[in-house]
């Protein structure tokens, strides 16, 4: 919330530039860095434990993430998407390689040799080691929302952290220019994936703008600010909802200093959060937003639900 | 189909944590569940909205406090430049940096008031009464300084004793009446929205 000062000459040059409308994942540092933000709010919040667990998840996928080369969509095939105005990596259209299935068995292995895990980690991984293929791929296509089999909730992060550094790779791939906006803005314009959560971003060219997180291939696109990422609502349905321990009443305050919050939206009654890296410039949407569960919880309470699930927690429908 | 939809939005609770991979995977929610009591939600606004100085019409953001009950007062807090809006992206003047402080101004201007030649106060009128100050006195200073025709004879339309400083988010329509009267009057100091 800084108040932006512009340097001598700037304004010129200002007036030319458009908003950079996506911003794509780094190969070298989307999980890097996700696995790092991971272990740092592990040590303060009551699921600390699976925080630290997600934190070797995460590893096991920046290492998968380095040696993986994927087949890249031709440019025929970005036409056609481009043509149907639909976005040319979607879950549903684009074939999965035997490359996925590799990825998900090194994240078993990469699981299976940390014994000091529950019982229950283990017992999954072998449960996917001994899985038939097509039981796997049937999980992945519920995971994607193309498929109905009922999903494994234990094996459904490891799998899901496989298909993501699958889609991370072939977002990478992509240059910024070469992405298309969609008619939806509040899906991915590559994937079509639902976002786990949106970033307001401190540092220039990003500076103010609002960026939605992409669960899959972690590609972030420009949504404007104070407008619901799900159902288009702006103006007074939406607001800024933050968990404060001790706040004594709603009006302290403390709800402008939350680096974390939820913009909910009266229209739709539903919720995704929103992080401000300039209350804490580490913010990761994945890692902040399963950190963030006792915001989940208290929203819950108050009758909101979650615009869509975080991929490394998978959970039932409670209603 | 209906199963994925369903899937797609959910309400967070300690039942769906007990069903979620945290727990089948031996991990404990039970931790999370017992800390979230000493949690409460606390509510804040962001809202758009236009600079209210001049007719540039800059977007501001302004960041407010308040549970939006009927009877809770909203508190503005902090006022930045909407980083979205086409105009300013995100900046502002010095004037409009320090809108904030205009908002809770202890001398901010709610109502007509009047300080009459010679006194030290001001004093509270009626809104009618102001107005038919206010008209009152550009009339006799219009008929006073008029200018109809220039030491050369050529016929002009000009008041030049008088400024119009006026709208800074106002419509297309509002513009054009306000330059129709303006310009009716001869006013040639004149600022307006429907200049940009």
């Amino acid at each position: 919330m800084a108040q932006r000062i512009l340097e001598p000459g700037e304004i010129e040059t200002l007036a030319q530039r458009s908003i950079p409308r996506v911003r794509l994942p780094a190969r070298a540092t989307v999980f890097a860095r996700r696995a790092s933000r991971l272990r740092d709010l592990s040590t303060s919040i009551g699921i600390g434990d699976y925080l630290r667990f997600l934190a070797v998840l995460v590893d096991a996928q920046h290492s998968l993430l380095a040696d993986l080369s994927v087949c890249i969509p031709t440019p025929a095939h970005l036409k056609a998407s481009a043509g149907h105005g639909m976005p040319p990596i979607q879950p549903a259209a684009w074939p999965r390689t035997d490359a996925w299935f590799e990825t998900l068995k090194g994240i078993c292995d990469a699981l299976a040799a940390h014994p000091e895990f529950p019982l229950g980690v283990s017992e999954t991984v072998s449960r996917l080691r001994r899985a038939p293929r097509e039981w796997i791929e049937a999980q992945a296509d519920a995971l994607l929302q193309c498929g109905d089999q009922a999903i494994d909730g234990a094996a459904a992060p490891l799998v899901m952290a496989a298909l993501q550094v699958h889609w991370a790779a072939l977002a990478a791939s992509f240059t910024a220019d070469a992405v298309r906006a969609l008619d939806v803005p509040g899906l991915c314009p590559l994937c079509g994936s639902q976002p786990v959560a949106s970033v307001v971003y401190a540092q220039s060219p990003y500076q103010g703008y609002r960026y939605l997180h992409c669960a899959l291939c972690a590609t972030e696109w420009h949504m404007v600010r104070v407008l619901c990422s799900r159902c288009g609502a702006s103006g007074k349905s939406i607001a800024y909802q933050s968990a404060m321990v001790g706040a004594k009443q709603e009006n302290d305050g403390s709800a402008a200093e939350a680096a974390v919050r939820a913009e909910t939206c009266e229209q739709c009654r539903c919720y995704r959060k929103i992080l401000y890296q300039e209350k804490d410039p580490q913010v990761e949407p994945v890692a902040d937003d399963l950190a963030s569960l006792n915001l989940d919880l208290l929203l819950g309470q108050s009758g909101y639900h979650r615009a869509s699930g975080n991929p490394l927690l998978w959970q039932p429908n409670g209603n | 189909m209906s199963e994925l939809t369903r899937r797609q939005f959910l309400k967070v609770t300690g039942v769906s944590l007990v069903g979620s991979s945290l727990a089948l995977m031996g991990f404990s929610p039970g931790k999370a569940l017992a800390e979230v009591r000493e949690y409460k939600l606390t509510r804040a606004t962001e809202t758009r909205n236009t600079c209210p100085y001049c007719s540039v019409a800059c977007g501001i953001l302004m960041y407010g406090l308040g549970d939006g009950a009927k009877n809770a007062q909203p508190s503005i807090f902090h006022i930045e430049g909407d980083p979205d809006h086409p105009v300013n992206r995100g900046t502002l003047c010095p004037k409009g940096a320090g809108l904030i402080d205009f908002v809770h101004s202890a001398s901010r201007l709610k109502y007509p008031e009047y300080r009459a030649p010679g006194s030290d106060r001001w004093q509270r009128i009626s809104w009618d009464d102001a107005l038919e100050r206010i008209s009152a006195l550009l009339k006799q200073d219009r008929d006073a300084n008029f200018v109809a025709k220039t030491p050369d004879g050529l016929t002009v339309n000009r008041w030049l004793t008088t400024g119009m400083l006026a709208a800074s988010a106002s419509s297309n329509e509002a513009g054009y009446i306000t330059h129709k009267v303006a310009r009716s009057f001869g006013l040639l100091g004149f600022d307006n929205q429907a200049r940009v």
